[in-house]
């Protein structure tokens, strides 16, 4: 196991010296920040690693190094998005029904988790699952506010169900 | 998490158990229990997407709703925002102009604002529409039914029984299912009704009614004598600007609404008429237009620095 990993290790080796320095240039220059970027370079040499690509056949590795770097440079930004709304909501809460810092912490994770599971469904089909899930809002009624068919919401509703069940938890 | 491709046999047990959950929620008639549950016992797989879906349920019910809904339904603007800085793309285009797409605004509360040259659409939660024209901002608290004009102008049409309070400077404007524009300028606060009733509540003096084609002016000093208007001057919704021999000197007063940095005119030129149609996606094409057009020439010493001069006679 370990002796077949070394060839693949040698060619992470490589690519990390040859390109990461690189990678890590454009990230900079992307995010405007030296912290967050050499942070995220990391990441994505630890997404390379656990990936089934045989790096040794990669034709064109910076292509392929900012494939993977774009992809959790995206998720970087949907994270801190999430954090924002998610302050900017607790800011509005009334005091008593703050939660402790622990909570918030746990919550944030959660937040995040199904914010990722729930990535790529449309707007609509979003904004639908969400009534039904965290409002408990009946299908008549999510068919009324999206002026749709409840033929449609039920539609949109195993089409988020589908999606998530996908979703590797 | 991670994902990958499912097999096609994953993708129709989720299928099936999707279809199955739909079902049941929609609370519809006639749901055959002992089918599902022949479903659910007929494969270990069949009844593990089962068991995961309640799960879900689970995880989202243990979400407090105002955090879930403000953190997991926020303005898909924003998520938009996100995915376009990440892949650069917002680099790319040339300014937001959103002309012809709406985007829906999934949110009670907002601070929405517009740049200099752009505009933006959104339809709201109660199902009305808001617009906002170049360089404006607005406070927006749905709940409250209540909008804030800080700056610029809007285009605001209200949906539902409900009337919507757009407070500015001057008073206090509500909308009464109908369509207004209203635009604040340094000393004005110009209220134009285009459908539906609008009462003006001055800070000063008696309220006003206003109804479909009529116009006031909102001053410190209380509300102006009510006008027609020509509904070509609010073509800004539709992202042009209409002249109808106009002084050039009101117009070119109008463009620099739209266009960031200076816009300056020799003082000669005031007495030029303008008549047309045209689009504010691009001011240069605008300014080209009227050097084509009118004994003018454009001088642009930077995109940011642009002077109109006499055209000189050529010998």
């Amino acid at each position: 196991m370990l002796d077949a990993a070394k060839p693949a290790e040698h060619a992470l080796h490589a690519l990390y010296r040859d390109h990461g320095g690189w990678l890590e240039g454009w990230l900079r220059r992307r995010m405007g920040n030296a912290w967050d970027a050499a942070d995220l370079r990391q990441d994505t040499f630890l997404r390379v690693l656990s990936s089934a690509q045989p790096l040794a056949e990669l034709q064109e590795p910076r292509a392929y190094l900012l494939t993977v770097g774009k992809r959790l440079l995206s998720n970087f930004y949907t994270r801190r998005n999430l954090e924002q709304a998610y302050l900017d909501a607790l800011a509005n809460l009334p005091e008593a029904c703050v939660p402790s810092a622990e909570e918030r912490w746990l919550l944030l994770e959660t937040l995040h988790a199904l914010d990722e599971l729930l990535a790529g469904l449309p707007p609509l089909v979003r904004r639908a699952f969400l009534w039904s899930q965290l409002e408990g809002l009946g299908y008549r009624d999510i068919a009324e506010r999206l002026q749709v068919s409840e033929r449609t919401v039920k539609r949109y509703m195993a089409q988020a169900y589908e999606h998530c069940l996908l979703v590797e938890l | 998490m991670t994902r990958q491709a499912p097999t096609s046999q994953a993708r129709e047990v989720a299928r099936a158990a999707a279809r199955w959950l739909a079902m049941i929620e929609s609370g519809e008639e006639g749901v055959d229990h002992a089918a599902l549950q022949h479903w659910r016992d007929s494969h270990a797989e069949h009844e593990a997407a089962w068991q995961k879906a309640q799960q879900l349920r689970q995880r989202f019910a243990s979400v407090p709703l105002s955090l879930g809904m403000a953190t997991l339904d926020r303005p898909v603007l924003a998520r938009r925002a996100v995915l376009k800085r990440a892949l650069g793309v917002a680099a790319l285009v040339p300014t937001a102009w959103l002309l012809g797409r709406e985007l829906p605004l999934e949110v009670w509360r907002a601070d929405l604002h517009t740049a200099t040259g752009e505009q933006r659409r959104w339809t709201l939660v109660d199902g009305s529409t808001l617009q906002l024209n170049t360089d404006s901002a607005v406070d927006l608290d749905l709940k409250a039914r209540r909008l804030e004009l800080l700056r610029g102008e809007i285009f605001l049409r209200v949906a539902g029984s409900t009337p919507l309070a757009v407070r500015g400077p001057y008073g206090v404007i509500t909308i009464n299912r109908g369509e207004a524009c209203i635009r604040l300028d340094e000393r004005t606060c110009q209220a134009s009704v285009l459908s539906g009733s609008v009462q003006l509540q001055p800070l000063r003096g008696p309220s006003v009614m206003l109804e479909a084609g009529q116009q006031v002016d909102l001053q410190a000093s209380g509300a102006g004598p009510v006008s027609a208007f020509d509904v070509a001057q609010l073509g800004w919704r539709d992202g042009v600007l209409v002249a109808q021999n106009q002084p050039l000197a009101d117009f070119l007063r109008e463009l620099d609404r739209y266009r960031p940095g200076v816009l300056r005119w020799d003082s000669a030129l005031e007495a030029l008429r303008v008549t047309g149609s045209f689009r504010l996606d691009n001011t240069d094409r605008i300014l080209a237009l009227l050097a084509a057009s009118l004994p003018l020439e454009v001088q642009m010493r930077t995109r940011y620095w642009v002077t109109l001069t006499p055209r000189k006679n050529i010998a």
